[in-house]
This record gives structure tokens, sequence and C-alpha cells, in this order.
């Protein structure tokens, strides 16, 4: 017999607000209903404006913890791989997204926290344990974690070098990353531009999963899964890399 | 049936006085507060906790009196928004939330037992108990999930228990004309009884009630409270049940001592729900105060011993048309 411990809400006692911005909130009926509205319509919007398709679906791990990377030119990015999740695994996914434009008000930290069910990652401000407690709920919360190691949306459609904060989550864990490669983002929602242009095709190519059970965690240890994640996401792109290469015609 | 003379919601003198009489206090002990800021007797920070918790009353006041004013809908809806707002801390605190389906049936169960309310359906509003506490027992069995059924199922029964078919009580005596002074009694005396628990304790001292479970809860206040509780529950109860059987005064001061008796079980099994989790509030949606639990937890035994008190000598809405939606 397993021990039985009660757990309250890591997010317990929190002011409203401050619960939309921790990195400890967690979901309740109200929260999942709301998620799954706008999964759907995302999902549906994706399919219709973008002709979204998916090619690699059979790599994605049974079920969470796992990580899903990817490149990063367009907000739609997040949408479009959170949109590539079913079952628990979409329930439980969350995109990691700047603090700073998605978490800045009351009502955009409504919208990021219920809607989209981001986190907040804030640049330049208590990281380490931040990652920590991300770390953490990876793996007891079982989550599924959306992120782009670039740390910031491509202006040129060239992939930036990742960040070792991918490696602070998983070096030393049997958590899959799944790395995956979004094609024709940038077109479709250009980080320039207000709003997205419909019409523009978006593809996802999902790549096999990687594990790092003995990368060690520290410095050199999330170096070296950086490396190999960025490797295998750049591995993904068609034609090596070429920013912003014509969509294949066929749908 | 409560005797009741026609007219709107103001026709029961027991309506009016109570209403006045919170308006009064409300009043006096504000003056009282702003007394103490100006002559500077008490620490910033404890004129800053009472204007707090003042402020809180100013606004929960008119929420909890203003709907039952309005009448019967009102009054029921009232209740099942406070009872869905009761469950969310519980599960919060308790972890239950995590256990999507039972969450889903508790819910649905707290909507079903006030719409029983609602239509004034009475054998569906007490089947709902068994049925639901079955029902919960059962939900999560086909998810094959044995580890930790014990404890999710009793949480969830004790949850339903608590917050639907317990609280729903409250809503369901609206179903007679006569309800406003009685339901306006039980809002007002539970959360006197608090105050006299309080105010006792600190005037009189001595020992503790059960130190592990609140550390700050004398015997002196819980004897307290019922002495005030029980005279004013009683003094009101000859004039809202006067030529009825209950207009007696023994049953009359057992009405007031029940009212204050499980106030304060209610009170000490929210604490006991606390301590057990290593918390001091259950939320923090009323500023001086914590959570809507932390304020309500009074009501949650009350309403329906009061109710079956009450239902035994008198009934509730027996000359009223029964099953109003269903038909």
């Amino acid at each position: 017999m397993e021990e039985w411990k009660l757990r309250p809400a890591r997010d317990l006692g929190l002011r409203p607000l401050d619960r939309l911005r921790s990195l400890g909130r967690e979901s309740g009926l109200v929260s999942l209903a709301l998620n799954a509205t706008w999964r759907r319509s995302v999902r549906a919007y994706l399919a219709t404006a973008h002709r979204f398709r998916v090619e690699g679906r059979e790599n994605l791990p049974a079920g969470p913890p796992f990580v899903l990377i990817a490149n990063h030119a367009s907000h739609l990015d997040a949408l479009a791989l959170s949109a590539a999740l079913r079952g628990e695994a979409a329930r439980r996914a969350h995109a990691m997204a700047a603090g700073e434009l998605f978490f800045g008000s009351a009502a955009r930290s409504a919208m990021a926290a219920y809607a989209i069910n981001a986190l907040p990652v804030w640049r330049g401000r208590s990281r380490r344990g931040d990652l920590d407690t991300m770390r953490t709920r990876l793996a007891e919360d079982s989550l599924v974690y959306i992120l782009f190691p670039e740390g910031t949306r491509s202006r040129t459609g060239a992939m930036a070098p990742f960040q070792p904060g991918l490696g602070m989550l998983v070096a030393g864990t049997q958590i899959p990353v799944v790395p995956c490669w979004l094609e024709g983002a940038r077109a479709a929602w250009p980080a320039e531009s207000r709003t997205p242009r419909p019409g523009r095709p978006l593809h996802l190519t999902i790549g096999p999963a990687l594990r790092f059970p003995d990368a060690r965690n520290d410095r050199t240890g999330w170096e070296a899964v950086s490396t190999a994640a960025e490797a295998a996401v750049r591995r993904l792109a068609p034609r090596g890399m070429q920013p912003g290469p014509p969509e294949p015609s066929s749908n | 049936m409560i005797p009741h003379p026609p007219g709107g919601a103001f026709a029961h003198p027991v309506t009016t006085g109570i209403i006045l009489a919170t308006i009064a206090v409300l009043t006096v002990s504000g003056l009282a507060i702003l007394w103490l800021s100006k002559s500077g007797r008490a620490k910033p920070e404890f004129r800053r906790e009472l204007w707090l918790r003042w402020a809180s009353w100013c606004v929960l006041l008119p929420l909890m009196l203003g709907p039952v004013l309005l009448g019967r809908p009102w009054t029921i809806g009232a209740v099942t928004i406070l009872a869905l707002l009761c469950y969310r801390e519980y599960a919060r605190a308790t972890g239950l939330f995590r256990e999507r389906l039972l969450s889903l049936v508790i819910v649905l169960g707290i909507l079903a037992v006030n719409f029983a309310a609602l239509d004034h359906w009475y054998g569906f509003f007490v089947a709902l108990w068994p049925l639901m506490a079955c029902l919960l027992a059962v939900a999560t069995i086909p998810l094959d999930r044995p580890a930790g059924y014990i404890q999710r199922t009793a949480l969830a029964i004790l949850a339903f228990m608590l917050f639907g078919a317990g609280l729903a009580h409250l809503g369901y005596m609206a179903n007679d004309p006569g309800y406003r002074p009685l339901v306006l009694l039980l809002l007002t005396a539970v959360a006197l009884n608090d105050v006299a628990a309080f105010t006792c304790g600190k005037l009189i001292g001595g020992p503790k009630l059960l130190p592990a479970t609140s550390p700050n809860k004398t015997i002196s206040g819980a004897l307290g409270a019922v002495v005030v509780t029980t005279t004013l529950v009683a003094l009101v109860g000859v004039a809202i049940f006067r030529g009825t059987p209950l207009a007696n005064p023994v049953w009359l001061i057992a009405m007031g001592a029940l009212v204050s008796v499980a106030g304060q079980a209610g009170d000490l099994l929210l604490s006991s729900i606390k301590r057990d989790l290593g918390i001091k509030d259950m939320g923090t949606v009323l500023p001086g105060h914590g959570g809507v639990l932390d304020r309500f937890n009074s009501l949650l035994l009350v309403a329906p011993a009061i109710f079956h008190l009450v239902q035994y000598f008198l009934g509730f809405g027996l000359t009223q048309p029964t099953r109003l939606i269903t038909g």
C-alpha cells in the first residue's frame, strides 16, 4: 500500500493575479473547460485558415511527462504545437511564455493562464529557482511543456542557438524531449505583424524523442542537452535549415 | 408553515428588525473603529485588520441578506453560488480538485440538489443525499485506479454532504412564504455566535477549548456564545413562531442552543481540516477573513440541523405548489 497524502494545490493562498502568474498554477474544472474550448477553437482555426498538417505524430510519447521543443518564429508556434497534442497530453500541456509580454497586465495574464495555459518565464529574474520549480513539476505533476529554447522569436527565419534552460529541466531524467520543426509560421504570423495572415500553410514535423538520463545536472550537462536538442531540431528542417523555403504544394 | 403576515419583503417585523439591527451594528462598529483610529489607542496593523474586516462585512452583508429580501429564487441562487465557492476552496485545499471526474460529479450534485430546492421537490431533494453518496462511491471505479480510492471517495462524500446536501437546506427554507425572518435570523445569529465566542473568550479567558484544533478558542468563549446566541434566537423565535407548536420556551431554547452548538461545531470542523492540511486560511477572497469557507463554516451544520427541527414541528411550504419546474 502506498502512503496517501493530502496535497493542497501548489498555488493555494495566492491572491488571484499572483496565482495566474505562478509557476505552481494548477487547473481546476473552470480552467480546464476554458482551455479545452480555446484549444478546439485554435485547432479549427489552424485547420481552416492555415491548412495545418502534422507529420510524425507517432513519435509523440504515449503520455506525459515530456517536453516539446521547436524552432520559434511566431506567436502561432505554441498554438500549433499544442494543437498537435491530444487527450491527457493536451490537457496537461503548458507553453512557456515571456512573462513581460504575456503576463504584463491582469487581462493578459488571465488570457495566458486560462486560454493558452501558459507559464511565465521572466527575462533575467530568479531563473534558477523558477527552473527548479518547473523541473520538479514536470515529473511530479506529469506535465507537458512546450518550449522554444532559442529564447525569442526569430526575425529572419534562421534558427538561433539554443539556451541551456531546457537542460535544466530534463538533464539526468528519463523524461523524453520531442524535437519538432514548424514550417510556415513566420509567413503565417511574422514577429513584425500584430495579427496572423490567414491562407498561409503551416506544417509541423515531429521527430523521434531524445532522452538524457546520463547528462549531468550542471552547466556542462545542460549545454550538452541543448546542443543535442538543437541538432535534432535542425535535422527536421526542410533542405537543411534554409530560411523561408517554399512550401510543398501537396496537401 | 412559518406564520407570516401578508405583504412584501418587509411585512414581518422581525425582517425589518434584523435589517435595521444589522445596519445599526455596522454603523456603530464603524464609528468605534474610527474612534479607535483617531484616539491612537490601537497599533496601526491592528487598526488596519479591523478596517479590512469591517469593509469585508460591508460588502458581504448586502450579498448575504439582499437575496433573502429579493425572494425565493434569489435565495436559492445565492446558496448555490455559495456552495460552489465553498467546494472550490475545499477541493483546492485538500487536493480533491485533481480528481476531475469526482469534482465534476460533486458540482453536478450541488447543482441538482439546489435545483430540487428551486423546483420545490422535497422527494428528490432528500433522495439526492444517498443517491449522490452511491454515485460518488462508484464514479471512479471505471478509471481502474484503486490506489487512493478510499481517501478520494471519502473526501468527495464529505464535500457533497457539507456543501451540497447540507447547505442546500438553507435555500430550501425559502419555499416557505414565511422564510425571510428565519433565514435572516440564522445568517445573523451564526455571525453573532462567532463574535460572541471571540468576545467572551477575550473578556473571561481561562482554559483552551481544543488547543490542538484551534489554539485561540476558550471554554469560556464557547459557553458565552451558547448563552448569548441561545438567548437571542429564543427571544426572536418567540416573534417568528408565535402561535405554532414551536412557540414553547423549551423548544425555542433548544433551537437557540442548536444554532450555537452546530455553528461552533462547523467552525471546529473547518479548523480540523485546516490543521490536518497545515494551512491557516482556506483562501484569500475576503480580506481580513480569509476564504469564503473561513466565513461560512458555521453555517454548514446549522442549515440542516435547524431545517429538520422546524420541519418536524411545522414543515416548510406545505401549502405551496410543488414541482414548479418539473411539473
